[in-house]
């Protein structure tokens, strides 16, 4: 079965400005993947190459395995897209919005989801009566997800979807993503810069920098991957490390040890027995401090 | 359904400027036949053609300016009306640059709409909205023809007066199509707009130039103006198929061109 998404050598230039660069990524059906790099890495362009919005220089875009160029209109058909700034019709209110962009889509838009949208986003009538220029930041942004979530496509691309959302709302969409997760007929496609919620959220992901890919993988292996960072303390002096751990041991001074441990804790906490801690913290994995190194390239090349 | 929810969009956005120009055009026409009635009823046209200058009236369709059905006819050939008519078509054509510079367009073509239909819409949204505009100037001409000078109403012929309305229009559907060509390649509306409508200028200033100036006359020709002669399209002497075959020529051609080139763009 063909990938949801998938490019091969993917490659725009703008004039002189290189934007993508042989970029290669696949994106399984029903996974929840995320697409993360720093601002200016070809995210959003990549995201519009997708959309037949931009033509690629070289190389080809696949939804579906139909060819998002030769056979845009039927890919398109199975995208629901919410971008990064929300471009509106001012003068119309937010139920115009929904309808102008419900009589755009292939099929009809089932109205008992999107009234379900609309509650679970806590938009009420007198918002959908208001006009679009009227609303705050967060209103404009639930508009925008609830358009891209409306036609129930197969794929979702959502470029920076909690952008300005409440903590409330932030709980809801990521809710709304597990729901459609856990029913396994829809692909999300997430490029977000809030670090913790790709982790909560994605399957995998995917990061790119200056146009390229430079890696993709699963949030489980990066967890297993990734090594821990452990702070030692003693009852007095520390001791000195002993063998097990010895290569582990980045910083120590008199009275505690600054460890990182890859893969297991188990074996790291066995060679600790008998000596006098006092306590010990354990960092949890983090997809910030990772994300990080690769944006400025001291990342390792695992894959 | 697809279609009409991008055309009724597009008209609703442009619904006031649409109403407003042709109430302005209209009260223009109005103006025009109460200007016409009183020259006529205190004898003055005689001396009034002695006024304008020959390459004016020359400029402005021969010295018939200095008649009845002339006058009336100036309603659909100063360069006020003929100007803002097309400026208007310019502005209602360019919207596919706006709707890129807003960002607009991405919610629309990231859905399955074809892109020939954002330009098939503004194409439709530009020629109805300025015939529309022309439609009621040629109904309040010929209302206040009626109604202030019933007497001389039959040496306005409403057939006659339909051709130079028709002509006209050809020109503004002209400027317009180019101006869908332009915003069809420009991520600026005011780009797109304002370079075709200061190409509408320099054509106008070029024709009224080669009356005045002879060796401007075969330069002339690339002016959509040159294909306007509404004195004698209104008298009888001119039926101006040929200019309208010229500018309809043209208009397709510029769609032609605005459809190839927004089906090529990044957006």
């Amino acid at each position: 079965m063909s990938d949801a998404v998938r490019t091969e050598s993917l490659t725009k230039y703008f004039g002189p400005v290189v934007a993508l660069e042989a970029l290669d990524l696949s994106v399984a059906r029903g996974e929840v993947y995320g697409f993360l790099g720093p601002n200016g890495a070809g995210k959003t362009t990549t995201i519009r190459i997708l959309l037949d919005l931009v033509r690629a220089t070289t190389g080809r875009a696949l939804i579906d395995g139909l060819d998002c160029r030769a056979d845009s209109m039927e890919a398109r058909r199975r995208i629901g897209y919410l971008p990064a700034e929300m471009p509106l019709y001012r003068e119309m209110t937010g139920a115009a919005y929904l309808d102008f962009l419900a009589a755009l889509e292939s099929r009809p838009v089932d109205l008992s989801y999107r009234q379900t949208l609309l509650s679970r986003f806590d938009v009420s009538d007198i918002d959908l009566r208001r006009r679009l220029d009227h609303l705050s930041h967060g209103m404009k942004r639930k508009f925008g997800i609830i358009q891209a979530l409306m036609g129930r496509r197969p794929l979702l691309i959502l470029d920076e979807p909690t952008s300005g959302l409440d903590p409330l709302m932030i709980e809801a969409f990521a809710e709304t993503v597990h729901e459609l997760k856990t029913a396994g007929q829809t692909t999300v496609f997430l490029s977000s810069h809030v670090l913790s919620e790709v982790e909560r959220l994605c399957d995998r992901v995917g990061i790119i920098r200056r146009g390229r890919l430079v890696r993709q993988t699963s949030i489980a292996d990066l967890r297993r991957d990734t090594p821990r960072r452990i702070r030692v303390f003693f009852d007095g002096s520390a001791p000195p490390p002993p063998t097990g751990l010895f290569a582990a041991v980045r910083r120590s001074d008199a009275r505690h040890w600054e460890l990182e441990w890859p893969g297991p804790l188990g074996s790291a906490l066995e060679a600790m027995r008998g000596l006098p801690i006092s306590d010990i913290e354990i960092e949890p994995f983090k997809l910030d401090d990772y994300v990080l190194e690769v944006y400025t390239g001291t990342a390792g090349t695992r894959s | 359904m697809m279609f009409a929810a991008l055309l009724g969009r597009s008209l609703a956005r442009h619904r006031a400027l649409i109403i407003a120009v042709a109430t302005l055009l209209s009260a223009f026409q109005t103006l025009d036949v109460v200007v016409a009635y009183n020259l006529q009823a205190k004898g003055l046209y005689a001396q009034f053609a002695t006024l304008v200058p020959a390459f004016i009236q020359e400029a402005m369709g021969g010295v018939l300016v200095g008649s009845f059905a002339g006058a009336i006819a100036l309603g659909f050939a100063h360069p006020l009306v003929m100007l803002s008519l097309s400026c208007v078509a310019i502005y209602l054509a360019s919207e596919p640059s706006g709707e890129v510079e807003e960002g607009l367009v991405d919610l629309v073509v990231a859905r399955p709409v074809p892109r020939s239909l954002i330009v098939t819409r503004s194409a439709v949204v530009y020629v109805v909205g300025s015939a529309a505009i022309v439609a009621a100037m040629f109904a309040t001409s010929r209302i206040a023809v009626r109604l202030l000078s019933p007497a001389t109403a039959a040496s306005v012929s409403a057939v006659r007066l339909g051709w130079v309305a028709a002509n006209l229009l050809a020109i503004v559907w002209c400027f317009g199509a180019a101006a869908l060509a332009a915003a069809a390649r420009a991520r600026q509306r005011t780009r797109a707009a304002g370079t075709v409508a200061l190409v509408a200028v320099f054509f106008y200033l070029l024709q009224f130039g080669a009356a005045a100036w002879s060796p401007l006359r075969p330069l002339a020709r690339v002016s959509p103006f040159h294909y306007y002669e509404p004195m004698q399209t209104l008298l009888g002497s001119v039926t101006p198929v040929a200019h309208l075959v010229v500018l309809m020529t043209t208009t397709t051609v510029f769609l032609a061109v605005a459809y190839a080139l927004y089906n090529r763009r990044d957006l």
